[in-house]
């Protein structure tokens, strides 16, 4: 936390049922209740959502490409030096430059930086991702599921209109054309 | 029916005004995050108002499209049937918050015993905004917990904001209309069974949020009584509308 922002919570929304969870941006919350509820308000109006996860962005080890072939990189985010007890780290990985962080899986680790390696082994196949983010399972809170009658289900019924839709839009650009 | 068109028209400007006056916290809130959720609750609250319109639409074989607009930009203020709670000025932060508190909780209760009444479409209604208040109610009960749990100045201004509310919650659920024959025939809920299940959920939890209810009892009014806040909203929110009374939109 920086001065007087509060932590910043990265957001994962899974838009349909058997979906990956999918990095959304991020909010500002002071605790992961309201940076659930926010995430809600910022990201799953008008986009369909049936789950959001909020993750403390201090919580995320990340890698890119370039800095896992290049062994001497230490990436960012938290080092652990001494081994904890083994835990569920979810990983997550984009493909393309223009692409988002999609939830690829979980390993069992002792340090984020294993965790890495582990997820590596795993997952990288016959292509290496451009960027891998790890975080432990306990740093995750997850929407219940319960909610989605309250939370995200409203907005399906809502009308999402585009600018272009409302008449004066067209006239106002007719106008402009005329000179 | 007339009974049920007064009562829902009171619904109905009930979730108008406050929606207006949330919309006055857009570009306003202490952080972009509640800028937005409060920009999403004003759009829920007119979106639910524009349902009780188009239902009062319906019952007087009215156009829907246009009759909501009718009732909402050509009413004088003292046609308007809402409470005062909701027409009060925006206050601080704590004032906003805690008013959407009281008026999420009294919408529950009031829409889940609408859900079950015996007259469909108002059931059907009340089942489809009861979902969105939920959400209404996990954001602004979080709020105020944490506010009045939170530091002195924070708790302080909560309880200013309480003392000031207060008084007007009485009026949320005072009988409109024939409001009691309605109630008989299992179309509306009892309002004093409303107003004792509001009492019961709101007050152990303000008191767990460290704010204590004041004992001055609450003022009875009766929807046609407004304060001067009203006309002043009413004035800027019918402006366009009576500019050019009639244009196409």
């Amino acid at each position: 936390m920086t001065g007087t922002q509060w932590s910043r919570f990265q957001v994962f929304v899974q838009a349909k049922p058997g979906e990956p969870h999918q990095d959304f941006g991020s909010v500002h919350a002071s605790d992961a209740e309201l940076a659930l509820l926010n995430a809600r308000d910022v990201f799953a109006r008008r986009p369909e959502a049936v789950s959001m996860w909020v993750v403390p962005v201090g919580a995320i080890y990340t890698k890119t490409a370039e800095e896992i072939q290049n062994l001497s990189s230490p990436g960012s985010g938290p080092h652990e030096s001494q081994p904890a007890r083994p835990e569920t780290y979810y990983v997550a990985c984009k493909y393309k430059q223009t692409g988002t962080q999609t939830l690829t899986g979980s390993v069992e680790a002792t340090t984020p930086q294993l965790a890495l390696a582990e997820a590596i082994e795993k997952y990288a196949g016959q292509s290496l991702a451009l960027v891998w983010w790890v975080f432990p399972a306990s740093a995750v809170t997850q929407s219940d599921p319960n909610d989605i009658d309250s939370l995200y289900a409203p907005a399906r019924d809502k009308g999402f209109r585009m600018s272009t839709d409302f008449h004066t839009h067209t006239v106002m650009r007719e106008l402009k054309v005329k000179g | 029916m007339n009974g049920l068109y007064e009562y829902l028209l009171a619904m109905a400007d009930d979730e108008l005004i406050l929606g207006h006056r949330d919309s006055e916290w857009c570009g306003h809130a202490p952080i972009l995050e509640e800028d937005i959720a409060f920009a999403n609750l004003a759009l829920d609250e007119i979106g639910h108002a524009n349902l009780w319109y188009g239902l009062l639409a319906e019952i007087e074989g009215q156009d829907p499209l246009t009759y909501p607009d009718q009732l909402v930009f050509t009413r004088e203020p003292e046609d308007y049937r809402n409470i005062q709670m909701v027409e009060l000025p925006n206050g601080d932060w704590a004032f906003s918050l805690l008013r959407q508190y009281l008026f999420d909780v009294a919408e529950l209760v009031r829409l889940e015993a609408l859900s079950q009444s015996q007259h469909s479409p108002l059931a059907g209604v009340a089942t489809k905004i009861v979902k969105e208040e939920r959400y209404h109610h996990r954001h602004s009960s979080a709020w105020v917990r944490r506010l009045g749990l939170g530091t002195a100045e924070s708790q302080h201004r909560m309880q200013n904001a309480l003392d000031q509310l207060w008084p007007y919650t009485g009026e949320i659920f005072l009988p409109v209309g024939n409001e009691g024959d309605l109630a008989s025939a299992r179309i509306l809920p009892d309002p004093a069974r409303l107003q004792n299940a509001w009492l019961e959920w709101v007050s152990p939890f303000l008191q767990e949020a460290s704010l204590s209810i004041p004992s001055e009892p609450s003022q009875a009014l009766r929807r046609k009584e407004h304060t001067v806040h009203l006309k002043v909203l009413l004035n800027e929110m019918q402006s366009v509308a009576r500019s050019e009374s009639g244009a196409q939109w």
